[in-house]
């Protein structure tokens, strides 16, 4: 083999040292990101309990769980999908399927980027304005509305790029049938986008979990067992902002606890977006 | 062949050659028509007829407009914001380019079949009455014979009669091609408009695809964009030449192969060119 020229040579250093390059850096990024979860199992897991889901959050000095927080955080992340999710699914499908031309989509995709970068404690801060400085009180209402506010935006980016891998030839063969185009849209566009928008949704629910800026301002906290979206209502994010705060051991372990569960869900919820993608992807 | 396509595209009157030059009634007739991509002059005062029930081939080197023009008979480019046509398209004497004209009944009338295989994202079943349900309201038992009709015409029924629930992108890209001919025939158009069909499948699914073609001009017309010109005189009655946007000649496929009137007709056909 006369193939052990400096040219091959060369190429054959370069190829080893950027692949080092992007292994190490690869290790880097999951070294913390493996010390975070280690970190998290260890102090968190002998602190869950079946306690942590069947009480309340205790005053300091005494035992209690976190079911309060745990209810009212699924409240308000149910209420905010319930709310941000068609907005977002529908604003999305405007600029992919409908706005071609004119103004209305460029601009809206500007602002929906800007929203979706906007920093969380300023939506707080506007619902607090909003809603929490009319009404007079703080709220699980306020909570949502702060939290639906992070879904839309995320929504209506997953939801316009879902729609746009969606190839052009399917949309002219359904139109080429004689479908008018809200029922190509409905039929044919949406059923190829599913997988990829359901997959957006559940991101955006995994994200607002562990949100707590937007909740400071809205709907504050409770330390009692509230299901009443009217009154202020706890939150994971919130109570282990509150508790790990706190000069209190017990609320340090509690803190620990619900930061392992939170992290838990949202692992949780990643894994089963990209199972549902990927199944969909491989089975068309 | 009739001289009239020697004369210069503006000198030809579309009624001279209507009937005379086919011995058929023409379905579609097209006068004078201009299409622009944006500021792009793609199609330049094309005029002919198309005859009813028969296969007319439209063949060409790469860019010369013949899938354009196809796409003006559905007025598939309507979808595009920039694209646009002038002049007339007769569908049985009417213009269906007029804005009056509704386009998705026109579009029912006339089905078009792409160059790669299009299934939808559902059923083999649902694939076929997603059209049908659009402009008929049929029955189950009405539906499933108009199913299993289409299936057959398009001799993909046997292959699929026991898997009609399964997903419609789950077979082979001939099979999904003929799912698409089952789909756009099963709401009975009258004009089929396939566009490089087989451009995408392997020879024994494009021997298919061209015997079914010959079936169905039967009781459909048939118009067919292909770069395959073995295909063009295959399946073929008859068959228009396009070069750079304008119609050079058009005829009967067999002398179209054998003694084209125009030079470039020629040259193209004998692949000195193109």
């Amino acid at each position: 083999m006369n193939r052990k020229n400096t040219l091959y040579l060369r190429r054959r250093f370069v190829n080893g040292f950027n692949l080092t390059l992007s292994m190490v850096t690869v290790a880097f990024a999951l070294f913390f990101l493996g010390w975070i979860l280690l970190t998290l199992i260890e102090h968190g897991f002998g602190d869950i309990s079946l306690a942590t889901f069947t009480q309340m959050t205790p005053p300091p000095g005494s035992e209690g769980g976190l079911l309060n927080a745990i209810v009212g955080s699924l409240l308000m992340v149910a209420v905010a999908t319930l709310i941000g999710t068609p907005v977002g699914i529908l604003a999305g499908t405007y600029l992919a399927e409908f706005g071609k031309t004119g103004w209305l989509a460029p601009g809206t995709r500007f602002i929906n980027d800007i929203l979706l970068s906007g920093p969380s404690i300023v939506i707080g801060l506007f619902v607090y304005e909003l809603v929490v400085h009319r009404v007079g009180h703080f709220s699980g209402w306020a909570g949502a509305i702060a939290l639906s506010l992070i879904v839309i935006p995320v929504v209506v980016r997953t939801s316009e790029n879902m729609l746009l891998l969606v190839p052009n030839s399917l949309r002219e063969a359904a139109a080429a049938l004689g479908a008018p185009q809200w029922k190509v849209v409905m039929f044919v566009s949406y059923r190829a986008a599913k997988a990829g928008i359901i997959t957006g949704i559940l991101l955006a629910v995994a994200r607002i979990f562990g949100e707590t800026a937007p909740l400071l301002f809205t709907a504050l906290n409770n330390q009692f067992w509230n299901t009443d979206m009217n009154a202020p209502m706890a939150s994971l994010a919130v109570i282990i902002f509150q508790f790990a705060m706190s000069p209190y051991e017990d609320w340090h372990h509690l803190a620990w606890a619900g930061a392992l569960l939170i992290t838990l869900l949202v692992l949780g919820l990643n894994i089963l977006a990209r199972a549902l993608f990927r199944r969909d992807v491989t089975h068309g | 062949m009739v001289e009239l396509h020697l004369a210069k595209p503006h000198d030809i009157h579309p009624e001279d050659f209507q009937g005379t030059q086919m011995n058929t009634p023409n379905k579609l007739l097209v006068r004078e028509l201009n299409f622009y991509y944006g500021k792009f002059h793609a199609l330049k005062n094309i005029n002919l007829g198309i005859p009813s029930k028969k296969v007319t081939a439209f063949i060409g080197p790469s860019g010369c407009g013949k899938s354009t023009l196809l796409r003006t008979f559905n007025r598939m480019y309507q979808l595009y914001p920039g694209q646009r046509a002038e002049g007339e398209i007769l569908l049985d004497g009417r213009n269906i380019l007029d804005k009056k004209e509704d386009l998705n009944l026109l579009r029912a009338k006339v089905g078009m079949v792409f160059q790669k295989p299009t299934p939808f994202p559902m059923s083999i079943y649902d694939n076929i009455a997603f059209g049908v349900k659009l402009y008929e309201r049929l029955s189950k038992s009405e539906m499933d014979d108009r199913v299993e009709w289409a299936l057959k015409k398009a001799a993909l029924w046997n292959e699929v009669k026991d898997k009609l629930d399964q997903n419609g992108t789950s077979l082979s890209g001939g099979q999904q091609q003929r799912l698409c001919i089952a789909r756009g025939i099963a709401v009975k158009p009258e004009v089929l408009l396939l566009d490089e069909p087989c451009s995408a499948l392997d020879p024994i699914s494009t021997a298919r695809i061209e015997e079914l073609v010959h079936e169905l001009k039967h009781d459909y017309t048939i118009v067919i964009v292909t770069h395959n010109m073995q295909q063009a005189a295959r399946v073929s009655d008859y068959t228009a030449y396009m070069y750079l946007g304008e119609l050079i000649e058009m005829g009967d496929t067999d002398t179209m192969f054998t003694k084209p009137t125009r030079k470039e007709t020629e040259d193209y056909i004998t692949g000195k060119f193109g």
